[in-house]
């Protein structure tokens, strides 16, 4: 439908799908780049984003044109669909209608399972929440819980699932929408070309001084981190504030299920311009009310300022610090002797590095602080027998859980090779 | 004449209207390709000049090469890995260290005690105990290895795989 015949400024209003199609465009040619650098799991997902952030060229404008293509396209998916129903498509263009209804409904959803990807502080928290949104749900929630996370917790499992849905399964839909959209009618005349192009290269040179969020590692998050949702999500992470317990679920996912499925039957209903006007009208007043009420709220409590403001400027001392390679964890044949030179044992790569860092300078885990092997040899009990021993039976040297015995993993040999290269090392 | 004018005018108004949507979007996908081509581009690792342990020095002894494993850190992009090679000692050409990788195609050469003789799986090259070229597709010797002994330790510095194929 190219509008050919509207002139004027209405024809120029009507014309908001061509930019949805070159946002889709944008969305889907990023997200391929992206994908050639991204690992989906809990040990590795911050580190290729990061280092897609600092080392790979053009790779924080490449990310920040994904995370605001997303949010964008979000907008003006939602204008497109006013703009639908302003010209009575739901009447006279139905599969346009619906097809729309559709794209909004996975685009929404290819944003909720991108936001965990980086499987950063924020990632993380969103997805405890969509957690929670799903162990809410009536009757099924348990199951739905079980489903998304993959397992009985959030884990790497989680994450993998995550990327599956947001780089297969969501877009093949998208893609099967669009066809299905495009086999009635051309949805790319000259109108639709300039404000694509234009919103595009607006989109471009945006992502030139904004880049997308990166907060902390989950291992580096402090307990007074105060998790806040991107702009897209904020009327979200505002309304549920004031819904008690489960009704979180009706009002996150059930009521935006239902008020999907009425505009998607729009063409069968009586009582069409009152009814999709009240669910569009509401749906941009919550969106639009809750984020603000969001904003001002943070800006208005000090506490709450003061400790944003904080870690906005540690986000960006994390951005501008080098980045730093780190070992994977060695499963090969690897049994002994060390790993190049005067670097670690392999073996303490592989068992030891998780909790007290590639050269035992420590490392922190969610909540769990794991101390730092430096020096440790001026420490009483701790001479080489000592750690062996300490490997083999950590509580009789007055250390606790989560440090565990390796006599089931390790040799004696291989404790007392690890235990050499420990006791070497200096602060 | 006038009529004629604007007719040709307006079509030609009309092509350009017609092609214009094809230039947004070749456009937008030559931006992100011209980015692309950057954000892809292989990022080749320093080569390490870690001494490698080999072995210690009292082991090396007997008339035949004696097969070792260094294990070596390479930096991959985001992450370090801790890669395994084989090297062959040869104790009676003063502890001289030969890499495994064939100079050919860069398959791992196998010890053959009955035919004393270095054999490649992949294309049938054959290499003398003291690593020179017997015979096959291969056209040099395989590659001695830098090595030195630090603390009654044999160490080498290990040569990449592409290095020694190029060589």
């Amino acid at each position: 439908m190219t509008l050919a015949h509207e002139n004027g400024i209405r024809a120029w209003l009507q014309a908001t799908g061509g930019i949805v199609v070159v946002l889709l465009l944008t969305q889907f040619f990023t997200g391929v780049l992206l994908a050639f650098y991204y690992v989906p799991s809990v040990d590795h997902a911050y580190q290729t984003v990061s280092y897609i952030e600092k080392v790979v060229s053009s790779g924080s404008w490449l990310r920040a044109v994904h995370h605001y293509g997303s949010q964008w396209l979000a907008v003006l998916l939602f204008l497109h669909v006013v703009q639908l129903f302003a010209t009575k498509a739901y009447l006279e263009r139905r599969v346009q209608w619906i097809a729309s209804i559709f794209l909004l409904a996975l685009i929404m959803a290819a944003g909720g399972t991108g936001y965990s990807l980086p499987w950063d502080a924020r990632a993380f928290f969103s997805t405890r929440v969509a957690e929670g949104l799903m162990t809410g749900l009536p009757l099924a929630g348990r199951m739905a819980r079980l489903w998304l996370l993959g397992g009985s917790d959030i884990s790497t499992l989680t994450l993998s699932r995550f990327f599956a849905l947001h780089v297969l399964l969501i877009p093949a839909l998208i893609v099967a929408v669009v066809v299905w959209r495009t086999r009635v009618g051309n949805i790319f005349g000259y109108r639709h070309a300039i404000l694509g192009g234009v919103v595009f290269a607006a989109l471009a040179v945006w992502c030139l001084k904004h880049p997308a969020p990166l907060g902390p590692s989950v291992g580096a998050m402090t307990e007074n981190y105060l998790p806040r949702p991107g702009a897209q999500f904020l009327w979200l992470y505002e309304s549920l504030k004031y819904v008690p317990g489960g009704l979180g679920s009706v009002a996150g996912v059930i009521l935006p299920g239902i008020a999907l499925l009425i505009l998607i039957s729009l063409p069968w209903l009586r009582n069409q311009k009152v009814i999709g006007a009240t669910i569009l009208g509401a749906g941009a007043a919550l969106v639009l009310i809750m984020t603000t009420v969001s904003y001002v709220g943070d800006r208005r409590d000090q506490h709450t300022r003061k400790q944003l403001l904080l870690q906005a400027m540690q986000e960006q001392t994390v951005r501008s610090e080098p980045f730093k390679a780190t070992p994977l964890q060695v499963t090969a044949a690897a049994t002994s002797s060390q790993a190049a030179g005067s670097g670690p044992p392999v073996l303490y790569v592989k068992f030891c590095v998780q909790c007290h860092g590639p050269h035992g300078e420590g490392a922190r885990q969610g909540r769990l602080s794991f101390p730092p092997l430096l020096g440790v040899a001026a420490k009483p009990r701790r001479t080489v027998d000592d750690i062996v021993g300490l490997l083999k039976d950590p509580t009789a040297y007055g250390v606790q859980p989560p440090m565990r015995s390796f006599s089931d993993k390790l040799t004696e040999p291989q404790m007392r090779e690890i235990a050499e290269w420990i006791v070497k090392l200096q602060k | 004449m006038n009529e004629m004018t604007q007719m040709n005018e307006a079509r030609s108004r009309r092509s350009f209207l017609k092609l214009l949507p094809l230039g947004v979007l070749a456009g937008v996908v030559a931006s992100i390709g011209g980015v692309a081509f950057r954000f892809l581009r292989p990022r080749i690792s320093a080569v390490s000049d870690a001494w490698l342990d080999v072995a210690l020095l009292s082991e090396l002894k007997g008339p035949h090469p004696l097969a070792r494993k260094v294990l070596a850190e390479n930096v991959a992009g985001w992450a370090i890995t801790t890669e395994e090679h084989n090297v062959f000692v040869l104790p009676e050409k003063n502890n001289q260290v030969l890499s495994a990788i064939c100079p050919h195609e860069g398959c791992e050469v196998a010890w053959d005690q009955a035919g004393n003789r270095f054999s490649c799986p992949c294309h049938e090259s054959y290499f003398a105990a003291d690593g020179a070229r017997i015979s096959g597709p291969a056209t040099r010797g395989l590659d001695s290895l830098p090595m030195r002994v630090q603390d009654g330790k044999l160490q080498v510095q290990y040569i990449a795989k592409e290095r020694a194929i190029q060589a």
